[in-house]
């Protein structure tokens, strides 16, 4: 310790030499999907680097960042007990029903058994049910009308045996539209609910 | 009566407790793994729900996972103690905020809804440094 500190001292006029340094390792997206950012942020949220390309390595410091590439087999070697604890990736299943019900349509009878499957064998599983609306009609009664889908499609999975507490209920509206249509379109594809097992 | 008063009043204090809202659910652990809940410590099983403000804490051989509501997921590292200091997320917009303070160890995440929504409204701070999360896999080691 008394080491460090005299390093330290010798080494004061250089910035940054004693501090703590974190490491920062910035991976490809999950199943080859694109590489996001980290952005290193300085005082009142202010940008001071931003480390965007897959397998960089960061030490930061404050505001201090020095990167150097890396590659899958070291990160393997050093994190990958870390990663692969990571929990497996929510699934989402897609729900339809007869128009003004809630009974499923045949054809989604299969995603539903699929979906209760997931549930019962995923470890610390939780449910979040999704509705979904078109675009007819104005945005904050498709937040409600979505909402209210939502909440009797939950009713419905805890008879068909989930726990209550295990399953919430939200609504989307039509912000998440799976045909992008114009404002005030009726369509089937896009009122439905999604069913999201994580 | 001043039973039932006295009974009545504590249901009062404990309901915004229970309120408390559910941010993420533990999915596995191993090792010596709890979770830091107002000062109380308890096992960090399978299936436990999180709130915001508790603490992720891992011994030398411990690990945690957790799924959050925002489909976010973290990976605790051994030796670690991990602040979920603040989750903010309204399901309908994926407006939100969640801070998260790396105290020590490591982390290895994949953002959410919430990163995706806004930059860098998820962050990771260390003592030292405050990260800005852009999406969306990566992992963060706190210097010492």
């Amino acid at each position: 310790m008394i080491r460090k500190i005299l390093v330290c001292l010798v080494l004061a006029g250089l910035a940054g030499a004693c501090a703590p340094q974190d490491r920062v390792l910035l991976l490809p997206g999950e199943d080859g999907t694109a590489v996001g950012a980290i952005a290193v942020l300085g005082k009142a949220g202010r940008t001071v680097s931003v480390i965007d390309t897959a397998y960089t390595e960061a030490m930061v410091s404050g505001e201090t960042i020095a990167s150097k590439p890396t590659d899958a087999e070291t990160v393997r070697r050093k994190d990958g007990d870390l990663l692969d604890a990571l929990p497996k990736a929510p699934s989402s299943y897609v729900l339809y029903f007869t128009e003004g019900t809630t009974t499923l349509v045949p054809a989604s009878e299969a995603a539903l058994q699929t979906l209760l499957k997931d549930a019962a064998e995923r470890a610390g599983a939780d449910v979040q049910v999704t509705g979904h609306t078109d675009t007819v009609g104005p945005q904050a009664s498709n937040d409600a009308l979505s909402l209210k889908r939502a909440e009797a499609i939950r009713e419905m999975l805890i008879g068909r045996g989930l726990a209550p507490e295990l399953v919430r209920a939200v609504g989307r509206g039509e912000r998440e539209l799976l045909d992008q249509t114009e404002d005030g379109v009726s369509n089937a594809r896009n009122r439905r609910v999604e069913v999201t097992v994580r | 009566m001043l039973k039932r008063i006295v009974a009545l009043a504590a249901l009062i204090i404990l309901v915004p407790a229970l309120a408390q809202a559910e941010i993420g659910r533990i999915k596995k652990s191993k090792g010596t793994a709890t979770v830091e809940r107002a000062g109380a410590a308890m096992a960090a099983d399978s299936g436990l729900a999180l709130e915001q403000n508790d603490i992720l804490v891992t011994g030398p051989d411990g690990r945690i996972s957790v799924t959050f509501i925002d489909n976010s997921r973290f990976s605790a590292g051994p030796n670690s103690r991990v602040n979920l200091e603040e989750f903010t997320f309204n399901p309908t917009t994926h407006e939100g905020g969640f801070v998260t303070k790396l105290e020590k160890g490591s982390l290895a995440v994949i953002s959410g809804q919430i990163a995706k929504q806004s930059p860098d409204a998820m962050q990771i701070r260390t003592p030292t440094s405050i990260l800005g999360v852009r999406g969306t896999r990566f992992v963060v080691e706190a210097g010492q």
